[in-house]
């Protein structure tokens, strides 16, 4: 018996990682809306921007057109330049803080790399009935191979989120011990749900990998932890993130590009 | 009912510096090493990092998603004059943009959010707001003549009337330092430089106004940058020389925004002039001198311009002297203190920074500091006598001038002259003191 899931165009998604896609696909929903107005919201703050000798503000597409343009002033080779060594290796974080480079790359690292792994395997999930017509056995492949990259990068945030915890609870230092840093605990706090949860899901579908997903029965909740994991994490690190501080992984980077790397 | 207006506006910012308010990680790196957080006994209020995060909270609340759904938020006037007060207690010296990991370029940062709240009618600070008047009209912030630009001039100095070579002499050289004025002149004409300054017709840079926020107040810095760039032009000037590291800065990057597009002239500085002739063989050295000295990088030569070396290269080919670096050397300098209109706005913030910087030339054992400012020369000056300390401090000009056989003498100075007006390192001119004001009468009793 295949499990049953979501009818989209006729075609049936599987319920094969103990989740409802029903409620998958609305929380998607509302975690990429969500993510999109925050987006605007911001661009169009930004955009409100009236520079020295102008006399009306950018708006929204101009600020974003504007930042672009900032970001390509030196050439293409030069943004690459930036992107790849001041944005995905961090080199002004590492010339001045060793700890706090190790620690960020892990958590950064760690949370693009499950971001990028969760985007493959909901497409493939997608793919197997709509591109291939295949069942569910398409996915499950994929999935399995997915398996090891998604323990490393899971293992990395870990450590990273670890390193955090351990320097706020332990460090004095003035630049830790910042004004209004608690919201820095709801955010490591947070992430710590999402990996807790996320390797109770997965060693859950490990189980779902070594067996034939024909024994599990489909149900609106398969399993509760594991739907607060997808749920938590889509409107943690999705829907939140134009709202919270880790709307810095957005900004840094697109600063960085902008300035030229700093330099 | 109608909504409420923000308490605050965005004029004055890019996008990009919009978003850069929200980049800040609040990482505390910027922390470390601002020195008048530390000059301020580690006040939270002025640290980069909380100062981002205030307007960033002021832009939430007042352009936020909440402002949006309800209206923005009133933000009180006390709080937002509060955050003016912490904002001016800023050297604009770069430190914190130098080590921030988002790479936020926080000198424009704090340079328009200050203009944003001068024209909110907040900032400047103190006596900033003497500046425009002063500078527009009198041409230079000291209440000066333009007639006396030349003053510090002593008849063995030939100035050309007309030379592709440039002195732009500055304010503070020309009117208060003239050990620079003459030390300079004195180099170039040794060095069979022909030169020619603009004399009367030299504006100031615009500087002061524009690290203050006020470059709008009747676009003083722009039409000066104009005035002084088609001056220089007309004269024929094809290399400028600076030996002000504030003006060389406006000169560089401030001068060609202004002029609209890039300047009919290279700006150079008097080091890099320097390591220049001495790379050529043109520079002799006719004296030495037994010193450890060490080298002050001014902010505005070496973090906003990027010139580290040429000071030191020269320094190091000097008979006799030996450069020892402070721990905080090149990019990650310690302010002299005085930038960013501290020095007239705030002068015992202005004191404190230079107290540590030259407690940070003592840790190195130098006799002297060098350096190639005349703003850091003068509040290192306070600094060294505030702390009765045995240390002398004197302009790399004034030090090449002495070893290429030149006297560093200016016009016998008037009595109560400013100290920095002869040489420290030297020592070969005295100001007499400052001459007894008649005492006044006593004011007669009113007849009832």
């Amino acid at each position: 018996m295949a499990t049953e899931g979501l009818t989209i165009f006729g075609k049936t998604v599987f319920d094969t990682l103990f989740i409802d896609y029903r409620i998958m696909v609305i929380a998607a929903i509302i975690s990429i809306i969500l993510f999109i107005v925050g987006m605007y919201i911001q661009l169009e703050k930004w955009g409100r921007g009236i520079p020295e000798g102008a006399t009306k503000p950018y708006g929204a597409w101009g600020a974003l057109k504007m930042i672009i343009s900032k970001i390509f002033e030196k050439g293409i080779g030069h943004a690459l330049e930036v992107l790849i060594l001041d944005v995905a290796f961090q080199r002004r974080t590492y010339r001045r803080r060793k700890l706090e480079w190790f620690m960020h790359i892990l958590i950064f690292w760690g949370w693009i790399g499950l971001l990028i792994l969760t985007i493959v395997a909901a497409a493939a999930e997608f793919a197997g009935p709509f591109l291939f017509n295949q069942d569910h056995t398409y996915f499950v492949g994929v999935w399995k191979s997915l398996e090891l990259p998604n323990n490393i990068f899971g293992y990395m945030l870990v450590l990273g989120i670890i390193i955090a915890i351990a320097r706020r609870l332990f460090s004095t230092g003035k630049d830790v011990q910042a004004r209004n840093a608690d919201i820095d605990w709801i955010l490591i706090l947070g992430l710590l749900i999402v990996v807790v949860t996320g390797f109770y899901a997965q060693a859950l579908r490990g189980d779902v990998a070594r067996n034939l997903i024909e024994a599990y029965p489909p149900g609106l909740f398969n399993n509760l932890t594991v739907m607060f994991h997808e749920v938590f994490t889509l409107l943690f690190c999705v829907a939140y993130l134009p709202f919270s501080k880790y709307f810095h992984m957005i900004t840094a980077p697109l600063t960085i590009l902008v300035n030229h790397g700093g330099e | 009912m109608a909504k409420e207006k923000p308490s605050i506006n965005t004029v004055n910012f890019t996008a990009a510096q919009l978003m850069e308010f929200d980049a800040c990680t609040r990482c505390g790196e910027c922390v470390k090493y601002c020195p008048t957080y530390d000059a301020r006994d580690k006040n939270q209020d002025i640290e980069p990092r909380d100062k981002i995060q205030k307007w960033k909270d002021f832009m939430n609340k007042s352009y936020g998603l909440k402002a949006r759904l309800f209206g923005p938020e009133k933000i009180p006037p006390e709080e937002i004059k509060k955050f003016t007060d912490d904002l001016y207690n800023c050297t604009t010296c770069g430190m914190c943009g130098t080590v921030c990991p988002a790479g936020i370029n926080t000198i424009e940062l704090w340079e328009s959010t200050r203009a944003n709240l001068v024209k909110h009618g907040t900032g400047p600070y103190g006596k900033q707001s003497l500046f425009p008047k002063l500078i527009e009209e009198g041409h230079n912030p000291y209440l000066k003549q333009q007639k006396d630009r030349l003053a510090w001039m002593t008849p063995d100095i030939k100035i050309a009337e007309k030379s592709d070579i440039a002195y732009f002499i500055g304010c503070t050289a020309g009117y208060n330092q003239q050990v620079l004025g003459v030390s300079t002149a004195r180099i170039l004409n040794k060095l069979n430089v022909p030169f020619m300054a603009l004399g009367e017709e030299e504006w100031c840079c615009g500087s002061a106004l524009i690290r203050t926020g006020q470059q709008h107040i009747n676009d003083t810095p722009k039409k000066a940058a104009i005035h002084n760039v088609e001056a220089l032009k007309a004269r024929g000037a094809k290399r400028v020389i600076f030996a002000c590291a504030g003006c060389f800065r406006a000169a560089k990057i401030d001068w060609p925004r202004a002029y609209g597009k890039a300047l009919p002239f290279e700006a150079i500085h008097m080091s890099q002039f320097l390591a220049e002739q001495l790379e050529a063989g043109k520079i002799k050295w006719e004296k030495s001198l037994d010193k450890t000295v060490t080298y002050h990088d001014p902010c505005h030569l070496g973090r906003h311009v990027g010139v580290f070396e040429e000071p030191r290269k020269v320094i190091k080919s000097m008979p006799g002297i030996k450069l020892v670096e402070m721990k905080r050397n090149r990019k990650e300098q310690r302010c002299c203190g005085a930038g960013g209109g501290v020095k007239a706005g705030i002068p015992d913030l202005a004191l404190g920074v230079a107290k540590a910087r030259m407690n940070d030339a003592k840790e190195t054992g130098a006799e002297a500091v060098i350096s190639t400012c005349p703003f850091c020369r003068r509040n290192l000056l306070d600094g060294r006598d505030d702390l009765k300390m045995d240390m002398r401090m004197d302009d790399l000009v004034v030090l090449t001038a002495h070893l290429m056989g030149l006297s560093t003498d200016v016009k016998p100075p008037a009595p109560g002259a400013p100290k920095e007006s002869i040489s420290d390192l030297f020592r070969t001119q005295t100001i007499p003191p400052k001459l007894a004001e008649p005492p006044k009468e006593a004011p007669k009793a009113e007849k009832k």
